[in-house]
């Protein structure tokens, strides 16, 4: 493959992704500090912060920016083994955004997180002293399923963050290419022919998910 | 975290009842003290015991939670509590911990700090008592208050003598 072929820099992660980003890695480190100290009313509402993001994210993922879009990542498991090979080429060429493989990754991680969060709002603990918001609508052992389900998605996401902290490790040394500036500062060099097509998310739209994730959050947890 | 599949809970409770109600049944028969449960029958029935105050007390605080409680699950509910919190205490015979070879929480330090976990339970029984009256006649804060005292009792004593699983 040839090492010339026009590349730029440019915006490859907006904002609204970057915030979400890290503002979920905090949050779920608190969710499970909190989580393990027994702090619930602490946990819950970082919980509701995360079902924020969740709702926004989703949202974003129809309308946001290029590669915020899952038109634009979800490829087919064809096109995640193609880029397996691709992986051995040298030197290695940034793909826009998440890659045939990451996008699985980012949309499993997505859908693992919406489950946890939803068994959340219906857990019971073992006391009957604590509950999710909408725990008044299951039976106490229906709720104690769903917390225990709530643990167990837990520890499948931290496989999966495991792994996605695993991968950003290998791009970084193997293939001498930085995932986390880009998330950090949201520029990065991709080749010009992945980026002709890509949509910018309008300030307005995301002004339209952040009242929509905030709406959905407060007729789930301040009813 | 253990999973309880819902079916669990009444066979382990018939389990226990019968279990419990057997060596009863004989001790009042030849009129000797009743005799303390054997540890896995003990075991048995406390858990069943906790599981019953655990959904007596979430009954209790989704009627709290909504708009228009209902007193009588209030009251229903704060009975369950009040008595099967007296049937608990003689639930914890000697050998009923963690070597009793069934699995349970229980920490080893209920029998050698005993005094200290009787008082535990003696303050369970006083509050799930005043608990009781709170919900017949006491207002939705005021129950609300009271259950969240109860509640201290129960997380306070699981602090010091129930395993984090």
């Amino acid at each position: 493959m040839s090492t010339d072929a026009p590349s730029r820099r440019l915006l490859v992660w907006d904002i609204y992704i970057r915030l979400f980003h890290w503002l979920l890695v905090a949050l779920l480190g608190f969710s499970w500090w909190s989580g393990e100290r027994h702090e619930m009313e602490w946990h819950r509402l970082s919980g509701y912060a995360i079902l924020f993001l969740l709702i926004f994210r989703l949202y974003w993922g129809f309308v946001g920016s290029g590669t915020a879009r899952f038109g634009h990542f979800v490829r087919s498991p064809r096109a995640a083994f193609a880029y397996l090979g691709h992986l051995r080429t040298r030197p290695y060429r940034a793909t826009a955004g998440h890659n045939p493989v990451g996008g699985w990754s980012v949309l499993l991680m997505l859908v693992s997180l919406v489950a946890m969060v939803t068994a959340g709002l219906f857990a019971v603990d073992v006391d009957g002293l604590e509950s999710g918001p909408l725990a008044n609508y299951v039976s106490f052992d229906q709720g104690r399923v769903a917390a225990d389900l709530h643990g167990l998605l837990f520890n499948l996401l931290l496989a999966l963050v495991a792994l996605h902290i695993v991968a950003i490790l290998y791009y970084l040394l193997r293939l001498r290419h930085n995932l986390i500036g880009p998330m950090i500062h949201g520029r990065g060099t991709m080749p010009v022919e992945e980026t002709n097509d890509l949509p910018s998310g309008s300030a307005w739209k995301a002004l339209a998910g952040l009242l929509i994730a905030a709406a959905c959050v407060w007729a789930i947890g301040f009813r | 975290m253990t999973i309880s599949p819902a079916f669990r809970r009444p066979m382990l409770a018939l389990l226990g009842i019968s279990l419990v109600a057997l060596p009863m049944l004989a001790g009042s028969l030849t009129a000797a003290p009743a005799a303390a449960p054997a540890p896995k029958a003990a075991i048995a029935a406390r858990q069943a015991g906790y599981k019953k105050m655990g959904a007596a007390m979430k009954a209790l605080n989704d009627q709290l939670k909504s708009g228009t409680p209902v007193k009588a699950t209030m009251v229903a509910a704060a009975q369950m509590i009040a008595a099967t919190a007296r049937e608990q205490p003689r639930l914890f015979p000697a050998g009923s911990g963690p070597t009793a070879g069934v699995p349970t929480d229980a920490l080893p330090n209920i029998w050698t700090d005993r005094a200290i976990f009787d008082g535990q339970m003696a303050k369970l029984i006083a509050e799930s008592g005043k608990l009781v009256s709170t919900a017949n006649s006491g207002t939705a804060d005021a129950i609300r208050a009271q259950a969240k005292a109860t509640g201290a009792t129960c997380a306070a004593c699981h602090r010091q003598f129930r395993a984090d699983s």
